[in-house]
């Protein structure tokens, strides 16, 4: 009678053992990468039903970022402009253009012009931008840079561990509170000059929440 | 043999830039979620659409395009949130008694230098992009595309400079000619204080002779 196991079998047990630290070590990788919000969000850059330009309007044209979003400074919500916003000007230039269509149209009927959400927090996370253009986190900390952006797209992860990573040290992302929307402020030459503490505009310290009822309630 | 170390030279090229360069690669397909982890609860955040009303809307709407279902409902027709009567006529309407435009700032805003750098400030964000830094009318969103068909108005013209100071609260408010109404952009307060920095480039810019 044959062995039931053919001899190439008795290498199983050392092939387990070189290459299972291996494949362990390459699954652990496989999901810290693949699985984190660098890989899946960053990145994302819907088809918006207008062709808006944010580096055409806020780039080329140096618009404040609070002109449409300027609810950002007093409600939680950063609100997506009315189509009437953008007829304050759209009713003078370009009136006939073909890409603007959907505003007019949404401007003379009331319909809502179905925009797709570029950053979107998951529900149990509370996000209010009030406090933090209050401290001095400038709009290209989070949404990069905007200015030059034909197309949005999901710069920063907005993931949990990302937050904390400045809520534990929020020094280095900290600016003039003048400086929130100024989309060229360079952290790495402009941050390292401004020292928080030592403005004398600020009324109180910047001490962001480390527990958990901070952002989930 | 030395092809199979190519093949292999190759797959190992491959997998090191399928790694590193994947990540924050464009996409237009949304984010996956992995692991749901209530991501998507039955809340709904501003401006998003709600099914419920939606079918409550299109049942009732006069006109197809209102059957919208926005989550964030619209106050009740012909009623007043507290705090928002806003039955203050010179804080609110710029007019004083006599129904005449103030020539002066409302008795709820003082005077202060925050008050002008306020206005500079929001001058620069909602009416520089038309009348430019200046007043002069001459913004950059009327150097572009074409430019306006009505040129937006230069503020230091003698017969602008002449009106009373509520009239400049009157038109971000209303509107005037083809200036839209900034009444939904511009809350109350910064619109004064935009208006006392509109008279204060006008002063600025004013020759000596005619002071």
């Amino acid at each position: 009678m044959p062995a039931i196991f053919p001899r190439w079998t008795n290498n199983i047990p050392l092939a387990v053992a070189v290459l299972g630290p291996f494949a362990l070590a390459g699954l652990v990788g496989f999901v810290w990468y693949y699985f984190s919000p660098k890989y899946t969000d960053v990145g994302y850059r819907p088809i918006q039903p207008v062709p808006f330009s944010h580096k055409l309007h806020a780039g080329d044209m140096g618009m404040d970022c609070r002109y449409c979003h300027n609810t950002v400074e007093r409600a939680a919500v950063a609100a997506v402009p009315p189509a009437a916003t953008c007829m304050n000007c759209h009713s003078l230039v370009k009136t006939d253009s073909p890409r603007l269509k959907l505003v007019r149209d949404s401007f003379e009927t009331g319909e809502t012009i179905p925009w797709v959400r570029v950053h979107q927090l998951p529900d149990f996370a509370f996000f209010d931008h009030r406090p933090h253009l209050a401290a001095g986190v400038g709009c290209s900390t989070c949404h990069g840079r905007i200015d030059q952006m034909t197309i949005v797209e999901m710069a920063q992860p907005l993931s949990m561990g990302w937050c904390l990573d400045c809520h534990r040290d929020p020094e280095p992302n900290l600016r003039p509170v003048d400086q929130i929307t100024n989309m060229a402020w360079d952290p790495a030459t402009d941050g390292k000059a401004y020292d928080a503490a030592k403005d004398p505009k600020r009324k109180r310290d910047v001490n962001p929440p480390e527990h958990c009822s901070g952002c989930h309630r | 043999m030395a092809r199979t170390i190519h093949i292999q030279a190759i797959a190992l090229g491959c997998a090191l830039v399928g790694a590193a360069g994947c990540q924050g690669n464009r996409s237009e397909l949304p984010p996956v979620h992995l692991i749901q982890n209530m991501d998507f609860q039955q809340r709904f955040d501003a401006q998003e659409v709600n099914e419920f009303f939606q079918a409550v809307d299109c049942a009732n709407a006069h006109n197809p395009h209102q059957c919208e279902g926005r989550a964030a409902r619209l106050p009740v027709a012909g009623t007043v949130a507290v705090g928002q009567l806003h039955d203050d006529e010179e804080l609110y309407r710029g007019r004083g008694p006599d129904g005449r435009l103030l020539d002066r700032l409302p008795a709820a805003i003082k005077l202060s230098t925050e008050l002008m750098a306020r206005g500079e400030e929001r001058y620069n964000i909602y009416c520089q992009p038309c009348h430019d830094y200046t007043g002069g009318g001459q913004g950059v969103a009327t150097l572009r595309g074409g430019g306006f068909s009505v040129a937006p108005k230069n503020l230091n013209d003698p017969q602008i400079r002449a009106m009373p100071l509520g009239h400049f609260f009157d038109v971000i408010t209303n509107g005037k000619g083809t200036m839209m109404p900034y009444a939904a952009q511009i809350p109350a307060q910064d619109r004064w204080a935009i208006a006392v920095w509109v008279r204060t480039l006008q002063v600025a810019r004013t020759p000596e002779e005619a002071k």
